[in-house]
């Protein structure tokens, strides 16, 4: 079953009088359980796509479908409603929340939710546990190295059960050791969680790890498959 | 509403310098909001207190013909309408529950007469029962030459302001009869003169009421100086007299006059009309009266009941608590059905401007604080402002990982919130306590527009639970009105940040 349904998915920006095409029509479909990672140069729209995906942006023209409900239509509400129950979200630079510690911030979108405080908390240790930070529980990102750090992102895209994380280059800001350690954690909380990973990268290096790669480039998905 | 006060309060000690700014203009803000109305209070209530207890009552029944209900400044040359029926007045006052006291008394203008000066001068008269006088306003002058007149005296009680303006016009000094020159309370241009200086002990004055020319000028022996323990500069224009001479100077019908019997031959003359009464006008010749002085009460008069004579207003001290507006309505309908000509007004409405004073005391410290929380909230909309757009990645990512609008609007709310809390309620808690401390230091004054505004002789603020109130409520207005415009702001910013700013 697709998690992901894409059809001819258009984003232009306004630049002054000028509009930039940043999508140019774009079809993709992702299976749940996938592993993909959709590469391409800086400017080609990996982002822009990542953020429509995760109905962080609008789509100028097309279809977009998250686990089989239209999105390019909702209201802000609806749209930071699906965010929340159905998307998981792993930035570049980790953006946590300052004043709150690991386990704080790991339990936040559970809270969002109103889910009862001392369940939040269990699912929050476990996770952090998973991924490796139990030491670390109490505290604060700044505290952290930025390794420490995206594991708490990760922990946190997974704490709400979403169908889909995605994730905008995860590796940009780390060192390649400890890049190549996120990774693995993230294809592991794949296999264990068996939750949809769709994350972008223009590192190769990176590419050994998704089991799916799509390339894009000019705002146009280049020809599939490329086997991992 | 636990994770959004975290967040805020976390965020307040992470901010530390931005948060004492916004905390100092609170504290400041509070404290002096809570002083101003403290001050503002205690100057109302001492004007209250003054007035109601020093010089007219709570409530004040006036002519129902009487225009305007200000009877006590009223604009020179403008008379108030005699209350006729006092008698009728009398009864529905003993009986009302409400009503503590009561003074029914003269009030008009006369005219200060004298030969040697061109330009007459003007004095209010108040013509009341000195005995029911002292009952009624117990303490609110002191006699600082001559006497008290005796019950039944007719007597004039001439206050120190009124006799510093009188010696402008005429350059006379007044004395009370029988009394010496005290240079103690001489105004300093007549001790200058005190060679020159002319003394007299009587004064002579005319009435006027508008629409009548029966009035006549009297010449009334001073029987003392007063001094009013407070608002001296606007009670020092109201010159006390007996009733019956009032009534007599202002041509009112006496109640000498009213228990007169009238002869046959008396309501003869009353009853001619059209050519007869020319008859009564034959002579060319004017002959000059010189004025009358006021009578010793003879027998007749002493004998007749003042309230049978004609007054202007009748000043009612209420019982403790009871509210004005249930009195005034109360009172009306109990002079209606008396079928008395008159009607009930409050004390600030019937002092006119006077009365509008706490009014207008309030509405500029209303003013002041509209000012002072105006640049408040400038200041913290702005600081505020600026948090939310360098907090725009952290605010970004929080929305795309699923915070509505309103969540993040109230981080920025509960913030300001607690900030209120904190320095705001430390700046109320400080007003309360200067609000007790200030009268302590018992700053005095005998300046008479000072002691206007201090509402007494001693600067004495008072906060009660409704000024603790107005001060929380207005902290809560400002807060608000602070966290409007961030919220907004913060609520604006979208997921795209968490990202743009990668």
């Amino acid at each position: 079953m697709n998690i992901i349904e894409i059809k001819n998915l258009k984003k232009d920006y306004p630049l002054g009088k000028t509009i930039v095409p940043a999508l140019r029509g774009v079809d993709l479909e992702v299976a749940e359980g996938e592993f993909m990672s959709i590469i391409g140069p800086s400017g080609s729209g990996k982002t822009t796509l990542l953020n429509v995906i995760g109905c962080i942006d609008q789509a100028t023209a097309g279809s977009v479908k998250i686990a089989g409900s239209e999105i390019t239509a909702l209201d802000d509400r609806a749209v930071t409603d699906i965010r929340l129950h159905k998307i998981g979200f792993i930035f570049q630079t980790f953006n946590l929340i300052p004043v709150l510690d690991v386990l704080e911030n790991i339990e936040f979108p559970l809270l969002l939710m109103k889910r009862p405080a001392a369940e939040a908390r269990k699912r929050a240790e476990k996770l952090a546990a998973e991924v490796g930070l139990s030491e670390y529980v109490r505290h604060r990102p700044a505290e952290l190295s930025g390794g420490q750090r995206q594991r708490v992102a990760i922990a946190r895209a997974l704490v709400t059960g979403p169908d889909i994380v995605l994730a905008d280059e995860p590796t940009a800001n780390l060192d390649s050791v400890t890049g190549a350690s996120i990774l693995e954690l993230m294809r592991e909380m794949n296999e264990v969680e068996k939750t949809t990973f769709v994350f972008s990268t223009h590192d190769a290096a990176v590419l050994k790890y998704a089991r799916r790669i799509v390339r894009i480039k000019d705002g146009l998905i280049e020809k599939e498959p490329v086997a991992a | 509403m636990k994770l959004l006060l975290t967040i805020a309060w976390r965020n307040i000690l992470r901010h530390k310098g931005k948060s004492l700014v916004i905390g100092a203009i609170l504290f400041t803000g509070a404290f002096l909001m809570t002083l101003g109305n403290g001050v503002v209070s205690g100057m109302a209530r001492g004007i209250e207190k003054n007035v109601i207890n020093g010089f007219m009552g709570d409530i004040v029944v006036i002519s129902a013909k009487q225009k305007s209900d200000n009877v006590l400044l009223n604009m020179m040359g403008t008379s108030i309408e005699p209350v006729t029926d006092y008698k009728l007045i009398k009864p529905a006052l003993a009986a009302s529950p409400l009503v503590e006291r009561w003074l029914p008394a003269g009030k008009n203008m006369a005219m200060l007469l004298d030969e040697n000066s061109d330009a007459p001068g003007f004095a209010y008269l108040l013509g009341v029962d000195f005995a029911e006088y002292r009952k009624m306003f117990p303490g609110n002058f002191e006699v600082i030459e001559g006497s008290y007149p005796a019950p039944g005296e007719r007597a004039l009680l001439i206050p120190s302001f009124a006799r510093d303006e009188f010696y402008n016009y005429y350059n006379i000094w007044y004395l009370p009869e029988g009394g010496r020159l005290v240079k103690a309370n001489l105004k300093k241009e007549a001790l200058e003169r005190l060679d020159t200086l002319v003394l007299s002990s009587s004064v002579v004055m005319m009435g006027m009421s508008g629409g009548m020319n029966t009035t006549s000028d009297i010449r009334f022996p001073v029987r003392g100086i007063v001094r009013y323990g407070a608002l001296n500069q606007i009670f020092g224009h109201f010159c006390l007299v007996d009733i019956e001479s009032y009534r007599e100077c202002l041509g009112y019908f006496t109640a000498a006059d009213m228990s007169a019997q009238v002869t046959k031959e008396e309501k003869a003359l009353l009853s001619l009309e059209g050519g007869g009464l020319d008859s009564l006008f034959g002579g060319d010749e004017l002959e000059a009266a010189a004025p009358a002085a006021p009578r010793r009460l003879t027998e007749r008069s002493r004998a007749a009941d003042p309230a049978d004579g004609v007054y202007n207003a009748v000043f009612i001290k209420l019982k403790p608590g009871v509210p004005y507006k249930k009195a005034v309505k109360e009172l009306n309908a109990a002079l209606k059905a008396a079928g008395a000509d008159a009607r009930a007004v409050t004390w600030n409405k019937a002092a006119g401007p006077m009365g509008s004073m706490t009014l207008i005391i309030r509405s500029a410290l209303f003013i002041f604080v509209l000012l002072l929380f105006s640049v408040a909230v400038i200041i913290i909309v702005n600081t505020l402002t600026m948090a939310a757009m360098e907090r725009a990645s952290e605010i970004g990512m929080m929305r795309a990982v699923g915070a509505q609008k309103p969540f993040i609007g109230g981080m920025f709310l509960g913030e300001t919130a607690i900030l209120s809390a904190v320095f705001g309620g430390a700046g109320i808690l400080a007003g309360v306590l200067a609000v007790e401390l200030i009268p302590l230091l018992k700053i005095s004054t005998t300046n008479d527009m000072l002691q206007l505004l201090y509402g007494g002789d001693i600067f004495r603020p008072m906060l009660d639970l409704y000024g603790v109130a107005l001060a929380v409520f207005q902290l809560g207005v400002v807060t608000v009105l602070a966290a409007l415009y961030p919220m907004k702001v913060a609520a604006g910013i979208t997921p795209l940040e968490a990202i743009a700013r990668d």
